[in-house]
């Protein structure tokens, strides 16, 4: 058995598997019902002023028959008062003194209403506190949430107050409305934030309704864009956890968010940097005992490869992320068919000779319909495999190059030396 | 003419300059591809590579 707990900015958790800031850490019901379920930590939804909510509020991406493949929501921070959640938390740490509380907050970018929120929440005892910089719907037009987030002088300025109080660690949660969020997360650092969380949700319409021509959802007969979540959104995740892992100029934890589904993803957050990961989607669609298959996954994971404890994953895949610059042009590998295992259905030629460099044959063996890859004019793009349908027809295999590896930044460098 | 064969024909001048004596003076690029300018005593020739592996092969020799 593997070692799961983690230690993330200093905030100590079971395993690293948490529920993110959402519907799901409403209440010290839910966040109970989590705990009792297996959940390391969670995010409480974030506290502020008490909001109004709208109805409805939710709208997701089905796709293929894939229930649930992106997720939309247009609901606010909470709508409760502050004394209510400050109560329901209290009471939550007390029965579960060894999980993770962590508070989100969001107010208005004004020095005095962090003090007072940090100060009040910090009394009733939680872990650390989460700075809600990436909610991009409605209280982004008030200037809280994404709003503050997308602007690097705002996110430092806020978490330097927060700091000047707090006494709990204190996580930034950046929103991934922006082009390149390594200029927030350094701002963040600056401000003297212990860890950052990444992403919030992207801005997105679910849909359209192509008989009522209303939005998807609507409320009224109104839409309003949303935050997008759930599987579709991992990659985009993934990505910007690697891209703050991997700067040199940013050296704080992460814990992990977006489209975190199961101990799989979260494993590939834990590589990429991530110290631990925040589950929301995930739990809406299947409810909280998924979290049960997560944690024998990845202590089955860290058995099998040989790892103790999970911290000593963290990270390990980030020296092999770099720029497209440093890659090496001259690495070949080739698609090779098993005409044993496909099935014929040609998908590989025609996205082959349609969409990519034609070098997928068709002909006929003792009448039997077989397909060959011409080696010479595959560029080892992938696309074949990635359309086959079958397990095992089509393997990408590496072919040693006849010429020495050279990146590009290697070669213009070469080159520069023969410039007029 | 198919690409490889086309890349093949590309490495292949190349290797024939600089197996013949002659020296890389200039290397240039642009919309056209890649633009090698040879020297050999007072000879000077021009060869454009079009194809994408024969840039690279070119590359490479200039590393050896």
């Amino acid at each position: 058995m593997a070692d799961l707990r983690i230690n993330l900015a200093g905030i100590k958790s079971p395993n690293p598997f948490w529920l993110a800031s959402a519907p799901p850490t409403n209440s010290g019901y839910q966040v109970q019902r989590a705990f009792e379920a297996g959940w390391g930590g969670a995010v409480w939804k974030t506290l502020g002023e008490p909001i109004l909510n709208v109805t409805s509020r939710f709208a997701a991406v089905s796709y293929n028959g894939q229930r649930v493949a992106g997720f939309n929501n247009i609901e606010l921070i909470t709508d409760r008062p502050l004394e209510v959640n400050l109560k329901e938390i209290y009471e939550t740490k007390k029965r579960f003194p060894d999980h993770a509380i962590i508070v989100s907050l969001m107010v208005e970018p004004k020095q005095e209403k962090w003090h007072e929120i940090v100060k009040k929440v910090e009394d009733v005892g939680v872990d650390g506190l989460e700075l809600n910089f990436g909610c991009p719907h409605g209280m982004a037009e008030r200037g809280m949430g994404s709003a503050s987030g997308q602007v690097p002088e705002l996110v430092e300025k806020q978490t330097y107050w927060v700091k000047e109080v707090a006494r709990t660690p204190v996580i930034v949660k950046l929103t991934p409305n922006i082009t390149d969020i390594t200029v927030t997360a350094e701002a963040a650092a600056r401000g003297g934030a212990d860890a950052i969380s990444m992403i919030n949700t992207i801005n997105s319409l679910a849909g359209v309704d192509l008989d009522s021509w209303n939005t998807v959802p609507h409320v009224g007969g109104k839409g309003a864009h949303g935050g997008y979540c759930g599987p579709a959104v991992k990659p985009i995740a993934l990505n910007m956890v690697a891209e703050c892992a991997r700067n040199p100029l940013f050296n704080v934890p992460i814990s992990g968010i977006g489209g975190i589904s199961n101990w799989q993803d979260a494993a590939e957050f834990i590589l990429m940097g991530a110290t631990g990961v925040q589950v929301c989607t995930a739990a809406m669609h299947h409810g909280f005992s998924i979290v049960e298959d997560m944690i024998d996954g990845l202590n089955n994971y860290l058995d099998d490869k040989g790892i103790a404890s999970v911290m000593d994953l963290v990270g390990r895949t980030v020296p092999r992320y770099s720029d497209w610059g440093n890659l090496d042009l001259n690495y070949k590998i080739v698609a090779e068919i098993n005409n044993d295992v496909c099935i014929n259905c040609n998908k590989c030629h025609i996205a082959c000779e349609d969409t990519s460099h034609q070098c997928i044959d068709l002909y006929s063996e003792s009448g039997r319909p077989m397909l060959k890859v011409r080696e010479e004019d595959c560029v080892g793009c992938n696309l074949c495999s990635i359309v086959c349908p079958v397990d095992g027809a089509i393997t990408m295999v590496e072919r040693k190059s006849n010429i020495a590896p050279m990146t590009w930044n290697e070669r213009q460098s070469l080159i520069s030396n023969f410039a007029r | 003419m198919s690409d490889h064969l086309l890349s093949l024909d590309e490495m292949k001048k190349v290797d024939n300059y600089l197996d013949t004596g002659y020296k890389v003076q200039y290397v240039y690029e642009n919309l056209s591809g890649m633009f090698i300018e040879f020297e050999r005593q007072e000879e000077e020739v021009c060869l454009q590579i079009t194809t994408a592996e024969a840039r690279k092969y070119f590359a490479a020799k200039l590393q050896e």
